[in-house]
């Protein structure tokens, strides 16, 4: 069997690829789509509760108690116990996906928060501050590259989820796989799983520019004199 | 109000002020009274746990007060929500705490920007204190991270005046830098202070320091026990206690010496002869001294330069010596202790006090020890 080939039975089928420009579209923003959304909510969602651990420590052992439980349970198993509340579809795919990027998100914005220097917080304070401005120019600003670390992960980790989903009928490049899968068919499913793979990749060095970006500070090399 | 009435009030008083922390035992600060005289630099010195840092937090309510009232400016702390408080008094910290992600024009300019400036204001005020604090406007758009120690504490200074606030609270805001930078940075806030009058509260566990810097001393004890609140002068010179004493350490008498300035000592006309006296003149002069040598001045008073007695062999004549150049030379206003240190490392064992190019008198080391009368 060669790699490179022409027709149905050999490993990739170029062919069959090139026909589908616009299903590989289509399928490449409802995967885009799918992420944004998760990482989007579990974002909104996992500042809230950093937020909260950061104000009221003890909160943060069982948030990111809860944080754990949903991580660790399987995909699979978490369908099948929303399906029959939920039903089939994009809503119980997010609560999925959102799910496993909570304890990502919350670690690190609250490490990231927790790294400021107490210096800068207390010069903060000591010049007038109050603690909503502290926290929005002083504190989050400098949790910046701990925070994007963890959206890298949790968007990495959501990228490949979504092919999961689409075992519930939420297209994406896991359909391909899908039906890759049913039909015994090697092609679709490498196709889905290497666009995904790219897709990953290609978030996670946007988001490495973002960090970047946001941190001009942190590139300037330290002078003496 | 005038200003007038300013000078009079304390810009800060402390009443009967108790600071007992949650689970702890004793008090950190228990029953301190202290009165900061307007335009005044008090430094807090004392041995670690005497509660100097947390009595100058509590000034600006970063720590609030057990018990006890602290007035500020005249009114109460407390009439004034915290950090509005906070906005007017400047606060400088060892650890300088600049904002990592600011540039150094932001960071200096972050108070004015709480208080609503416009940004050309903030610009130009920026600007003007770089300048006062001695840095190279070139810093401005850098980030902290780029600048060595001592830049960052000058920025730090700058930042705390930069609303003019009337108050300054320092926390041992030289201990992070290296001695040499320590002292011109020490050196620097003389001369700023000298130009800006702000009510300074300095918190040092340096002795040296808080002499320099100081126009009143407070010395605590463990547990925040005020033992003597002085000038320098007074302190080293009259101890309240064996405390005191102690702090002061076992070279006090050397530490006066920086204090005492050659002006403030008996001088002694010295064996000096004009360039035309006769060499018999010189020898009488020197005898009456009881000194192997005899300074020459013009008929201006400046001073010209010295010579042994023994070189008065066969000259007529001052005039006919060769002079030895008087490198033994202090001003009416250098401290005592750069005196000494000149005297015994002259030859003549003397130090000539020249005022404006003409001669004064001379300063040996038993006017030294007369001045620590």
């Amino acid at each position: 069997m060669t790699l490179i080939a022409a027709d149905r039975d050999s490993f990739v089928w170029w062919g069959w690829i090139a026909d589908r420009p616009d299903e590989i579209w289509q399928r490449t923003v409802e995967h885009v789509q799918m992420t944004l959304v998760a990482v989007a909510v579990g974002l909104a969602i996992s500042s809230v509760l950093a937020l909260l651990a950061v104000r009221y420590r003890w909160t943060y052992t069982p948030i990111t108690w809860v944080g754990s439980v949903l991580y660790t349970i399987p995909s699979l198993a978490l369908f099948a116990v929303l399906i029959p509340i939920t039903g089939l579809g994009f809503l119980t795919a997010q609560i999925a996906l959102v799910s496993y990027t909570i304890l990502v998100l919350v670690r690190s914005i609250v490490t990231g928060i927790d790294g400021v220097p107490p210096d800068a917080r207390e010069a903060a304070d000591a010049m007038g501050y109050s603690a909503g401005r502290r926290l929005l120019r002083v504190e989050l600003p400098l949790a910046v590259p701990a925070i994007v670390t963890g959206i890298r992960i949790a968007s990495v980790t959501v990228v490949g989820l979504v092919t999961v989903t689409a075992l519930i009928g939420n297209g994406g490049y896991g359909a391909f796989i899908d039906d890759g899968l049913n039909r015994r068919f090697s092609t679709p499913i490498v196709l889905g799983a290497t666009l995904s793979v790219a897709l990953a990749s290609l978030i996670d060095v946007a988001l490495y520019a973002l960090e970047r970006a946001l941190t001009p500070w942190r590139r300037r090399a330290v002078r003496s004199g | 109000m005038s200003d007038h009435d300013n000078t009079h009030r304390p810009a800060i008083s402390l009443r009967e002020v108790v600071k007992t922390f949650p689970g702890a035992a004793q008090p950190a600060v228990s029953g301190l009274s202290l009165d900061v005289a307007a335009g005044h630099l008090v430094a807090l010195v004392g041995p670690s746990g005497c509660g100097k840092t947390t009595t100058l937090k509590m000034i600006n309510r970063l720590i609030e007060p057990t018990e006890g009232t602290i007035e500020v400016l005249g009114a109460d702390q407390r009439a004034l929500a915290a950090h509005e408080l906070r906005r007017q008094i400047g606060y400088v910290i060892q650890q300088v705490g600049l904002f990592p992600h600011h540039t150094i024009r932001r960071n200096i300019g972050a108070v004015p920007e709480l208080l609503g400036w416009d940004k050309h204001r903030i610009a130009e005020r920026c600007a003007e204190l770089v300048e006062l604090v001695g840095l190279d406007p070139d810093v401005l758009g850098r980030y902290p991270s780029e600048l060595s120690g001592g830049q960052q504490q000058r920025v730090g200074v700058a930042r705390a005046l930069a609303a003019d606030p009337p108050i300054l609270l320092m926390d041992e805001p030289y201990s992070a830098v290296d001695p040499i930078v320590r002292t011109r940075l020490q050196d620097e806030l003389l001369t700023l202070q000298a130009r800006v009058r702000k009510t300074i509260v300095f918190v040092t566990h340096d002795i040296d320091e808080a002499l320099k810097l100081a126009d009143r001393v407070a010395v605590l004890n463990v547990g925040g026990v005020l033992e003597q609140y002085a000038d320098p002068a007074e302190l080293l010179a009259v101890p309240a206690n064996e405390f005191v004493a102690e702090f002061l350490g076992r070279e006090r008498g050397l530490r006066r010496l920086a204090l005492v300035r050659a002006a403030d000592v008996a001088l002694v006309d010295g064996p000096i002869v004009e360039r035309s006296a006769t060499a018999a003149d010189a020898r009488a002069a020197a005898a009456h001294h009881g000194s192997d040598w005899f300074g020459v001045i013009d008929t201006a008073g400046a001073l010209l330069g010295w010579a042994d007695v023994a070189a008065l062999d066969g000259a007529a004549s001052v005039a006919d010596v060769d002079l030895e150049a008087f490198v033994a030379t202090v001003t009416p206003t250098t401290p005592l202790r750069e005196v000494l240190d000149v005297i015994i490392t002259s030859r003549p064992r003397a130090a000539a006090v020249v005022d404006d190019g003409r001669y004064v008198g001379l300063v040996t080391v038993e006017q030294v020890a007369g001045g620590l009368q």
